[in-house]
């Protein structure tokens, strides 16, 4: 059984329609980049998958592993163990991030049947996870993403998402904003948190995060729809030729 | 003048002026005129109101008098004085204090007890001074006078708490003077937690040497009717002033915040954030006034205020005001009144907290930013702990 299999999505956002019919299948352990042009209809297919409720389904399906996710509210797509990285990560002054991340990790566990964390077992999963993003310990103690930079609130992304060890991961756009050095570790903590098990769908304009995480399939989306799929190679070729001879195929 | 005939200047000012009215430009919507048909008589009797203290030095004050039981200053350190005010004739006493409000003319009039600080130069008390104010006695009516002397270099802590008993109808009415000297550091906090049916108003003065630092806290959760006159003078250079507060309203509260900074010398900084989160019929007035001078160049001042509605009922009437005859200055403010952030909702959601939990999160979040510059870390657990018991108690 596919992990995230999406059938015919359609999808509105203020009543404007963006996407007119999406395909996809993924199965555990695979890595899959969906890559488009600005207006695609990326970031509308990240959060209605993760479901944000300013996103409205209006058509297809979505499968979770098996389960009907049009059933399912944000939280407790959360909680089945589904993960989305923000392209723009929320700024939370006022509550530390070690304190979030101890609600978001037990809101987890609990869901899952097993026992809370106490203050030190969450210390010895924090001391862990976070040799994986090489996240500094006083962004632990600094209000969620408050005064971050791009590249420690995307570093901060990673972090939490291998904290909360989801089935599914969404990256959308996590390359945007970060410079080569910041790239590398975000792409690195990526590929340590890759297995058999779990599956990802990394999102991007550019080619280049591809270099670091790199893929098993490639779908190119214009205009709300997947018009191609292949291997990694077809990174390359879009980054060659653009997204030009597509946009003009969709139409 | 000597204090009993500043006593008696005021009782006869009062007696003239009376309480303010809503025609009052500082008091339009801060209406306070039920206290001239409700009568509020001094009746000094012990209280039975539990408290934890937060120091070793407590002084409790019980129904509008010192109680010398419950009150301990053992180990009070040389170069540190605290006393009642009155067996103190304290010349400074009203120098600060000197509006014609109302509420200070009556207060000076009759304060019938209160606290009297001085730190020594150079002496730096560690121990925080918790003086407590137990109100039980209905019809009650207590005003109190305290003042804080921190001379040139003396560092301070002082607490001020107000407890009353559940239900109980009664008038708070606190004068506080701040002197603090050249290099000298006042940390002075606010909690107030009176009765539901308990009316609360208080003005605090401080005024600041060089290089000298006083800050405020003041959280409000009780009273169903009151007041915050905070006022502070920037006199010497490279003084900074730190004005902080939040507010958490319920029912048919009202409770009003008036700053006022005044920067009359360069080089200073005033910051004042405040939060108010507002339920049911809930009303709150804020009004932050920030005084440069022309003399005061290079003045940095921020202030801002945020308000959280929980309820389409609750109500907030927020105005800064900048007042700017400098120059070269750094002055920013804000008022924000709103619900929470719809994607800040969302991120934690799919961060797995439900709908509840999300917003329990972001609320007490809400409310927290105020609490980051509070130094003293059983204030900081106290004050957390009362943000958390009254939004379980919204929740309920």
């Amino acid at each position: 059984m596919a992990l995230l299999e999406i059938i015919e999505l359609q999808a509105q956002v203020e009543e404007k329609q963006i996407l007119n019919g999406i395909n996809l299948s993924i199965q555990p352990g695979e890595v899959h980049a969906i890559m488009g042009p600005n207006g695609s209809g990326k970031s509308t297919l990240s959060n209605v998958l993760a479901g944000n409720e300013s996103y409205e389904q209006t058509g297809g399906n979505v499968l979770f592993d098996g389960a009907d996710l049009s059933e399912l509210d944000a939280h407790e797509r959360a909680r089945a163990g589904l993960f989305l990285a923000f392209q723009y990560p929320v700024e939370i002054a006022g509550i530390s991030n070690m304190y979030f991340l101890k609600a978001a990790v037990n809101a987890i566990r609990e869901h899952r049947g097993e026992k809370q964390l106490d203050a030190m077992e969450f210390l010895d999963v924090i001391e862990d996870k976070k040799k994986l993003v090489k996240i500094r310990e006083d962004l632990l103690e600094r209000a969620v993403n408050s005064g971050f930079s791009g590249g420690e609130k995307k570093r901060n992304e990673i972090f939490q998402m291998a904290m909360l060890e989801p089935k599914m991961a969404i990256l959308d756009e996590t390359d945007s904003g970060l410079d080569i050095d910041a790239l590398r570790i975000v792409a690195d903590g990526v590929n340590a948190l890759r297995s058999p098990e779990r599956g990802f769908l990394v999102i991007t304009h550019y080619q280049r995060l591809l270099e670091y995480i790199v893929p098993d399939f490639v779908h190119v989306l214009v205009n709300g729809r997947i018009v191609k799929s292949g291997g990694k190679e077809l990174a390359l070729e879009l980054e060659e030729h653009g997204y030009e001879a597509f946009e003009g195929a969709a139409v | 003048m000597d204090i009993n005939t500043r006593r008696e200047e005021a009782a006869a000012a009062f007696a003239a002026k009376g309480l303010p009215t809503v025609k009052e430009e500082a008091w339009r919507f801060t209406n306070v005129s039920r206290l001239n048909e409700e009568t509020f008589d001094a009746v000094w009797q012990a209280a039975e109101v539990s408290f934890d203290p937060l120091s070793d030095l407590v002084v409790v004050f019980e129904n509008g008098k010192w109680s010398v039981e419950a009150s301990s200053l053992d180990g009070l350190p040389e170069g540190v004085r605290v006393r009642s005010i009155m067996d103190s004739a304290d010349a400074r006493l009203g120098t600060l204090a000197d509006s014609d409000s109302g509420f200070v003319l009556s207060n000076t009039a009759q304060f019938s007890d209160g606290i009297l600080i001085e730190v020594d130069a150079g002496v730096v008390l560690e121990e925080p001074i918790h003086v407590v104010h137990l109100a039980d006695a209905e019809g009650g009516s207590f005003a109190y006078r305290h003042l804080i002397a921190a001379a040139a270099g003396a560092n301070v802590t002082v607490i001020e708490e107000y407890i009353g008993s559940a239900g109980v109808r009664y008038l708070t009415n606190v004068v506080t003077e701040a002197f603090v000297a050249d290099g000298a550091k006042v940390d002075h906090y606010k909690i107030q937690r009176e009765s539901a049916a308990a009316y609360h108003f208080q003005t605090l003065e401080s005024e600041l040497g060089g290089d000298a630092l006083f800050s405020n806290h003041a959280v409000t959760v009780g009273g169903r009717l009151g007041r915050n006159d905070i006022r502070g003078r920037l006199l010497g250079e490279e003084s900074e002033a730190i004005c902080n507060g939040l507010y958490l309203l319920g029912e048919d509260q009202l409770f009003d915040t008036h700053l006022f900074m005044d920067h009359a010398v360069p080089k200073c900084q005033s910051h004042e954030l405040y939060k108010g989160i507002l339920s049911d019929q809930a009303r709150a007035v804020f009004c932050g006034r920030i005084l440069v001078q022309q003399d005061a160049q290079e003045t940095d001042a921020i202030q801002s205020n945020g308000n959280l509605l929980l309820s389409r009922a609750a109500k907030v009437n927020t105005m800064p005001q900048l007042e700017i005859y400098a120059d070269d200055v750094k002055c920013t403010h804000g008022a924000t009144i709103g619900e929470l952030d719809e994607q800040a909702l969302f991120y934690l959601q799919t961060r797995g907290m439900d709908p509840q939990q999300a917003h329990g999160m972001l609320t007490f979040a809400f409310a927290n930013e105020v609490l980051d510059e509070v130094a003293c870390s059983v204030v900081k657990l106290r004050i957390e702990a009362m943000v958390q018991a009254w939004l379980a108690g919204v929740n309920e």
